[in-house]
Formats: structure tokens, sequence, C-alpha cells
């Protein structure tokens, strides 16, 4: 048992030279309290407690339906578009509740980005797509929005294949360059906790392979939290991983402890392909 | 040699189906086409005849003179083509807004909520209504006041006749924009009017402008909402648009009815051009929604 989960980690999928280790004295971003989230009747996550460390990338795993997604929601409180979705308990973002019904939703997702599963290019040029977001907030000067827009295209690795089609539509871009579109939206509006929901699950090998690295990258930025259900993902680019089953946390800890020598039973019999 | 033998093989595989089934499968398909037929026989006649008896009416003073008196030659229907492009103006400039907006109350705010639901079942109702009943709706609410019939009146009455397609084809387009490019706007922290506006308006543009153009080749050839309305007139009209104002629809119904055959002859020309109006913004409706097809 123990080998079949140190095989997991071993495999070479994972860049160790590209990924930093886990930086477990980094300052606590995201705070989790006593979390519960119902969908209407529905239990859909049960009294979590978990923090989200300063520029690391934390991932969350488990199988479908185990609350993951749930849980990277109510980080921009994107739930509360639908009535019948509501969360209890606390989450602190730099030491204030964001569950507090005081707190401005759209301040909130200024300041927590988040990437979806399918690209969600907007029906506009490549450039109005980067600057919608910063339009929202700020009224900058021509000059400084082509700025904004350009560096945040280069950040997504994007700006190279793009720069001369920037009045397209973002529509006609491929899935991965859509999904790098909407990072690049995301990232114009420099929030501190990017949210990524299963970004990679609709593009092909290769595709993935450079949001990865991208994620690498804009760790050094921003504080990230990906839900994936692919383990190697995981394995590969986060520093920590939380492992959820039934809408509990089973186990949460530096990734490579949690793929070499998990805990719960429960974790190694998940990491391993028992279930799932 | 394996060619011969496929080839050989295949009755033998085709056997496998009853016969009775293909029997049936051939009286179907019988079935099919006959009433494909007769569907394409009648349309194709009626067009047939529009453009023989129509075309022989397309005089060089038909788009420049008004309307003859009765039993005098020539003439044109130049006042009842402009006065239909004013009253369905009128009705698109009216139930455009109001359609629109009530779609997109109906496919972003409202959806399932109880108002939502009984304004749907309203629309859809007005949607079959029948277009008389529309006519003398406007006849007590305007034109009675009023003291007069006026294209104002009859702009109204088409107006109520568009508006239902209207809000249909926007909040069936709207619907199909798809949820997370919404989530997309509100995770950028944009407000749902901003999201309505920038996002969804943008993503379902080609087919809320679609529903508009099929709304506006509805009410081009209405009559029955007119004739309590606008009614007609066989002159110029005021620019006030109060009396009765010329239209095509009720012209060619008048003129159709009438004993004289310069005035039949008048009518369907009419006819025709109405057609080949209505013809051509189903043609324009088809190639603005293509593009959102392909994406």
């Amino acid at each position: 048992m123990s080998n079949a989960a140190a095989t997991v980690a071993a495999e070479p999928l994972i860049h160790p030279a590209v990924k930093a280790s886990a930086d477990t004295k980094a300052p606590v971003r995201i705070a989790v309290k006593e979390l519960n989230f119902y969908y209407g009747q529905f239990h859909g996550l049960k009294n979590i407690n978990l923090n989200f460390h300063d520029r690391q990338v934390t991932a969350l795993i488990g199988p479908s339906g185990c609350g993951k997604s749930t849980l990277l929601r109510t980080f921009n409180r994107i739930y509360s578009l639908y009535p019948e979705q509501r969360a209890e308990g606390q989450i602190l973002l730099d030491g204030v509740n964001i569950l507090d019904p005081k707190i401005d939703l759209n301040d909130l997702r200024a300041r927590v980005g988040m990437v979806f599963q399918k690209p969600t290019p907007f029906p506009m040029s490549i450039y109005d797509n980067v600057a919608f977001g910063i339009r929202l907030y700020e009224k900058l000067p021509k000059s400084e929005l082509d700025d904004r827009v350009e560096s945040s295209l280069r950040k997504a690795a994007l700006w190279d294949e793009v720069k001369d089609k920037l009045k397209q539509s973002g529509m006609g871009l491929s899935g991965g360059q859509q999904q790098r579109l909407c990072i690049a939206r995301t990232v114009a509006q420099r929030p501190d906790v990017i949210l990524f929901d299963e970004p990679t699950s609709a593009l092909d090998p290769i595709s993935t392979g450079r949001i990865e690295e991208l994620i690498e990258q804009l760790r050094d930025e921003f504080t990230i939290a990906i839900v994936t259900h692919n383990m190697q993902q995981a394995a590969r680019i986060s520093q920590f991983t939380a492992f959820m089953y039934l809408g509990e946390l089973i186990e949460f800890s530096q990734t490579e402890r949690m793929f070499m020598n998990p805990t719960e039973r429960r974790t190694q019999d998940y990491i391993t392909g028992r279930f799932g | 040699m394996d060619a011969t033998n496929t080839l050989a093989a295949l009755p033998l595989a085709r056997s496998r189906v009853r016969p009775g089934r293909r029997r049936a499968d051939a009286v179907l398909r019988g079935f099919c086409a006959f009433a494909t037929l007769i569907g394409v026989i009648v349309l194709g006649s009626i067009l047939l005849m529009l453009i023989v008896e129509g075309v022989r009416g397309f005089t060089p003073t038909l788009l420049t003179q008004p309307t003859p008196g009765p039993g005098s030659e020539g003439g044109g229907i130049a006042n009842a083509v402009l006065g239909s492009l004013i009253l369905t103006l009128i009705g698109i400039v009216i139930a455009t807004p109001v359609g629109v907006m009530a779609g997109t109350f109906l496919a972003e705010y409202g959806r399932t909520s109880k108002l939502a639901v009984v304004i749907r079942f309203l629309n859809d109702i007005l949607l079959s209504a029948p277009s008389i009943l529309i006519g003398l709706f406007v006849y007590t609410l305007m034109v009675r006041p009023m003291g007069s019939y006026s294209g104002w009146a009859g702009g109204v009455a088409l107006a109520i006749i568009a508006t239902p397609v209207i809000v249909r084809t926007t909040e069936d387009m709207l619907s199909l924009v798809p949820g997370t490019l919404r989530e997309a706007g509100a995770a950028l922290g944009a407000p749902p009017s901003v999201v309505i506006m920038k996002v969804s308006w943008r993503a379902a543009s080609a087919g809320i402008v679609t529903g508009i153009i099929l709304a506006l080749a509805r009410i081009a050839g209405e009559t029955a909402p007119l004739l309590f309305t606008a009614l007609n007139n066989n002159s110029w009209f005021n620019a006030d648009l109060m009396g009765g104002i010329p239209n095509l629809p009720v012209m060619i119904y008048q003129f159709a009815l009438s004993p004289y055959p310069n005035w039949q002859q008048l009518a369907w020309a009419g006819a025709l051009l109405i057609t080949v109006t209505i013809l051509a913004l189903s043609v324009v409706a088809r190639v603005v929604i293509k593009p959102q097809r392909a994406r």
C-alpha cells in the first residue's frame, strides 16, 4: 500500500526543478473557520477548517461531488447568484470575514479572481476582454490601459500569440488560448487571490502543460487555490493539498507529504486509485 | 475476389429486415412526400398567381402616385406604401424596447419567480391572440377617446402584436447564453446590470435582432388590427397622423373587393410588394442568425 502511494509521488511527471517547495511559514491569506454550506436542504460542506497561505498554490482534490468546487465557490461568494445556496461560518480574507452580509461583493470579487472549467471569453475583442475587469473599477487613460492589457497578456503567456490581433474576437482563439485569455482578464484586475476551478479539464495535454507552467509563475504574485480531479496535476503544481470526501475535509498537508505519506486511510485509498 | 464476396453477401444481410418493416417505411415515406407536395403546390400556386397578377400592376407610377379615385385609371400606391412604412416603424419602435426589456427580465432577473411565470403565460396568450381583438382593444383605448382613426392608434396596435414576439425571442436567445459566461462576469465583480448589457446582450445580439426582424415581418402584413385603428385613406395623409392613414394591407382589402379593375390591379401589385418585402426580411433574419449558430 505504502509502496503504491510512493509510486504516485515519485512520478517523473512532477517538475521538481520548476516547482517551489511549500513555505509553511508563509502568512495565512484565507482562513476558513467552521464553514458549512447548503444547497437548499442538502448539506454540501460540513464544518470545514482550512488555511490558504500567501503566494502558495493549494490544490483541492477529491472524487466528484465531494464539495471541492463548492468550497472554491465560497471564496468569491459566486454561489450567491443562486438564492437557494447559502454558507454559514467564517471565511477570513486577510482577517476580514467575507461571509459578512455587509461585504461589498463587487469589491470582494475584484480581490478574489476566478478562472472556470470551460474557457469563458466574452463575445468581444481580445483587448476588450482583458480590459473588461479593469474598466469596472478604474478609469485609466488609453495609454495606461494599453499597458495594463499588454502586461496582463504577457503574464498569461498569451501576448506573443495575440499582439497583432487584439481587435479580433476572443471567441476566435483556440481553447487553450481562450483559457489563457481568461487568466489574463483575471490577472488584469490585480487580485490578491486567484481561484481555478478545474482550469484544464476541457483542454488538450499541451495546453494543459502551458496552463500549469503559468500557474507556477503566477504563484510569485498571487495566492492560488485550484480544484483539480487530476491527482498528478495537484502533485505537479501545488505546495499544499486538501483532500475532501463527501463534503468533509479529510486531510490537509504539504503536497509532498500528502502524496508520499498520507495519514488518513481514505486519502491513501483515493490517491492510490482505490476509489474515486 | 473479396469485393465480389462482399457484394454477394449483401442481399443476404439485407433480408434480415422483415419485409413488413420495409413496406411500412415505404408507406410512411409516401405519405410524407405526398403531404409535402400538397403544401408546396398550394404555396407555389399562391406565389405564382401573385407574381403573374402582381407584376402586371408594376407600372412606372406605382410608387410615385397616390391611390386613384374610384373608377379612374392610372395612379399608384405610394401613399399606402409610405403609410405602411410609418405604421410599421411606429410599431417596432414601441415594441422593441418593451419587448427586449421584458424578455431580459424573464431570462435574467425573473427566471422561475411567480411574477415571471405569470408574465410568460400571459405573453404566450398574447402571442396567439386573434389580431382583430387587438385592433378592437386599441379602438376602445385610443380611437374612441381621440375621436378619430389615426396612425398612432395603428402603430400602437401593431406594437402590441410585435411585442410578444420580441419578448419570446429575446428570452429564448438569452436562455441560450451559457450560465458560466454570467458567472465569469460576476466573478470579475461586474454587477448584474453590467453583465446583462455587456455580456448577455452581446452574446445573444444576433438572435435578438433576428426576433425584431421577424416581428417586423409579422406586423408589415397585418390587416385586422389596422381596420379599427388606422383604417385607410385614399389620399396623402396629414403630418400629425390623425384621420385615416393609408396602408397596404387595408388598401389591398378594400381595393380587392371593389368592382373597379384598376383598383383590383393595384391590390395585386400591393400584395406582391408586401410578400416580397416580408420574404426579404425573413432572408435577412436568416443571414443575421447564421454567425451565431456557427459559434
